[in-house]
């Protein structure tokens, strides 16, 4: 082998260092689409009725973080539909509804939004939503998305 | 200033004082090293934070990228047509060249962005946080309206030099 | 400036990341880039002394301990740390510890009883060294399982054994740093913490959703250790298990945190000023900011650039007509008078910015006046390169 000057030698050392998979807290089991989409037709339902803010609150509370990348990608079309249902006038009051815990939820899906095509295409939604975020509470939600390690 | 630019650099302003919060971390990996983590390609994992990105629409972004002891910031300038692009390659290019004035700059951006920022500890902690962030925005602000004057100027330029050219036709 | 901030030392052109008293608090020692500089503190004229710099590292000098008996020790990032003798002519003769470690150094924290101490390095161990009377030389003892990442802080209970560690994989950990000979079995008889303590036991693992954690501190008299965490919160842990979690009130995190008595928590980091915590019956919460001007006005001015405030924006959107005029019929002369006129502006705000004490990140906490328990006075470093006392 020519480059063996190359080779990561601390790759073979099973304690050498953390991989992404290692920081995710490991859970008991994974949630399936199946399981998910009651929840997803009960988010449709919410905002074609027009109660978007239950229908926040519901995004917002148990995220389906041990669902698989395609799950969470399906599962989040149905979070965008939502999230450019709500009126611009209301976001600000269902944003000061929401706790810690649902604002760094939320932070997440804005973030997770504006890194997708589909998501970019509503940007100017999902500023005013940001935009709300930070006007009531700061940057706390932001400084602790930084360091969660689980993803929607 | 139009309305959506508000929020836009608004949210880009608030995600860059969370993401500033850099330590002085020694590498982990290399003996008596001390580099930017978020550049090093092997690297532990738990020293990368979450990634941050922020779109106004599909041409104009930012993805701030935050590490134990570095963040990177990565711009995509609006490029509508092809003169503007050809613009803001130019225009970054002339500024990477001198990267070395700017401090932060880096020196090649990384793909899919036209200019990206690397600022580190050593920078948090000679320049205050606040002037940084105040920089890279106002940085934002400047570069589109930056280019739409140039665009505007060379157009006139090019019609100037067309009519010279082809009033030498008419007779 | 707030009536909080005593005194404030301009010492240095460089971060401090650590400072320390010395028992009697005459003498003041502090990192400075790959030195450490000592510096007497006469009440008499303000400003503290140079009198002696240890310059034995190579590269930059993450911590600095001071011991009852008045030995220095000194860690860097160039993976040894020394042992300073104080010499009866005012200087200090250098020991070097057998660290063995193969990364940096970047923490170190004397025992309460002065004989031994702990240090903490990037390649996942810690290591606590002591002094061994037949070699003549401080060498060390490794504890490496379960530590996955660097150790940022580290904090002996006050009985010795107890040592309390935090770092970059987001778990606080307890270890027993017992050594034999050292420490006497009869001091842990009654711990609520266990019965046996072997060198190296993990005594009790607390993660917390894997942010970094900046510092750990015990209170040894209640037996709770606090710890402040990168996603801006103060957790205190007891022996039952019980964690409380606190978020800082404006967002961001601490770097460094003191336990001011049994029920009240100084903290303070990239906010640039102390905040206090305090608890009651309803559990820990936010009690108060001290000189805390300089944030809120910063804080205000950026706004004011943004235009968040209607008026601004107003005024702004006027500027942008014209802006849109004048890219119609571009007249330079315009344009330019006009930034100069936004330079100018922009020059004046940030003149009449007023400054807290600290200008940078605080990253360390230390008592200065002390009396029953209660601490009245601290004092703090910080990456501008001073060290402030605060009344508290």
């Amino acid at each position: 082998m020519s480059d063996w000057r190359r080779i990561d030698i601390d790759a073979f050392d099973p304690d050498s260092r953390l991989t992404a998979e290692d920081l995710i807290p490991s859970y008991d089991r994974q949630i399936t689409l199946e399981e998910l989409q009651p929840k997803m037709q009960q988010l449709r339902t919410l905002s074609s009725g027009g109660d978007t803010r239950n229908a926040i609150h519901l995004i917002t509370q148990d995220p389906p973080y041990s669902a698989d990348d395609n799950t969470k990608d399906l599962y989040f079309q149905v979070v965008l539909e939502t999230l450019c249902q709500v009126r611009q006038v209301d976001i600000a009051n269902i944003v000061k509804e929401l706790n810690t815990e649902q604002q760094v939820v939320l932070v997440k899906y804005l973030y997770k939004g504006m890194s997708l095509p589909e998501g970019q295409k509503q940007g100017g939604i999902l500023l005013a939503w940001f935009e709300k975020l930070t006007q009531s509470n700061g940057i706390t939600p932001i400084v602790h998305y930084l360091s969660d390690r689980r993803n929607v | 200033m139009s309305q959506s630019l508000r929020p836009y650099l608004t949210a880009v302003r608030h995600s860059l004082e969370a993401a500033l919060t850099l330590s002085n971390f020694s590498s982990q990996e290399v003996e008596r090293h001390n580099r930017p983590e978020i550049e090093v390609p092997i690297q532990s994992a738990e020293l990368l934070l979450q990634p941050m990105h922020i779109s106004r629409n599909e041409h104009e972004q930012v993805l701030i990228e935050p590490s134990v002891n570095s963040v990177r910031v990565n711009i995509m300038v609006k490029q509508a047509d092809e003169i503007e692009q050809i613009l803001v390659h130019k225009f970054t290019r002339f500024l990477e060249q001198r990267a070395e004035a700017f401090y932060i700059l880096r020196r090649v951006p990384i793909k899919g962005y036209s200019i990206s920022f690397l600022i580190t500890n050593k920078h948090t902690e000679s320049m205050k946080n606040g002037k940084l962030i105040d920089f890279i925005i106002e940085f934002m602000e400047e570069v589109d309206k930056e280019i739409s004057e140039m665009k505007l100027f060379l157009n006139a330029r090019a019609r100037f030099v067309a009519e010279e050219y082809l009033s030498e036709f008419v007779y | 400036m707030d009536k909080a901030v005593v005194s404030i030392f301009k010492l240095i052109k460089a971060p401090i990341y650590s400072h320390c008293l010395s028992q009697d608090k005459s003498l003041l020692a502090i990192t400075c880039e790959n030195k450490c500089l000592i510096y007497k503190i006469n009440p008499a004229s303000k400003t503290p002394q140079l009198v002696a710099t240890l310059d034995n590292h190579d590269k930059t000098v993450t911590a600095v301990d001071i011991s009852i008996h008045g030995r220095i020790v000194t860690c860097s990032q160039d993976r040894n740390a020394y042992v300073w003798e104080p010499l009866s002519d005012g200087t200090y003769r250098p020991t070097l510890v057998l660290l063995r470690i193969n990364r940096a150094a970047t923490c170190v924290s004397w025992a309460p009883n002065g004989y031994k101490f702990a240090v903490g390095s990037s390649a996942r161990i810690i290591a606590v060294c002591y002094y061994e009377q037949e070699n003549n030389w401080w060498v060390s003892k490794h504890i490496k399982k379960p530590i996955k990442s660097t150790i940022n802080s580290l904090s002996w209970h006050y009985n010795g054994v107890l040592l309390a560690s935090g770092g970059t994989d987001g778990f606080m950990r307890i270890f027993s740093g017992f050594i034999k000979g050292l420490d006497s079995k009869e001091i842990m008889a009654n711990s609520p913490w266990g019965s046996k303590f072997p060198f190296g036991t993990l005594v009790r693992e607390q993660y917390c959703g894997g942010a970094y954690i900046h510092d750990v501190q015990w209170r040894s008299n209640v037996e709770k250790v606090a710890f402040v965490t990168h996603d801006g919160t103060l957790n205190i842990l007891d022996y039952q298990g019980t964690l409380q979690s606190v978020n800082s009130p404006d967002g961001l995190p601490y770097k460094s945190l003191l336990w001011v008595n049994d029920h009240e928590i100084l903290c303070a980091g990239y906010n640039c000023h102390p905040t206090m915590f305090s608890e009651s019956s309803q559990g820990w919460k936010f009690s108060r900011d001290y000189d805390k001007v300089a944030v809120s006005n910063i804080l205000k001015d950026s706004s004011n650039n943004l235009n968040t405030n209607p008026s601004n924006q107003q005024f702004n959107n006027s500027l942008n007509n014209d802006n849109v005029n004048d890219d119609e019929n571009p007249t330079f002369g315009i344009s330019a008078l006009k930034k100069f006129k936004e330079l100018d502006l922009k020059g004046k705000v940030s003149l009449e910015q007023k400054e807290g004490a600290h200008e940078n990140t605080i990253v360390g906490l230390i008592p200065f006046v002390e009396s029953n328990g209660q601490i009245t006075q601290v004092s703090s470093c910080g990456l501008d390169g001073k060290v402030v006392i605060y009344n508290i």
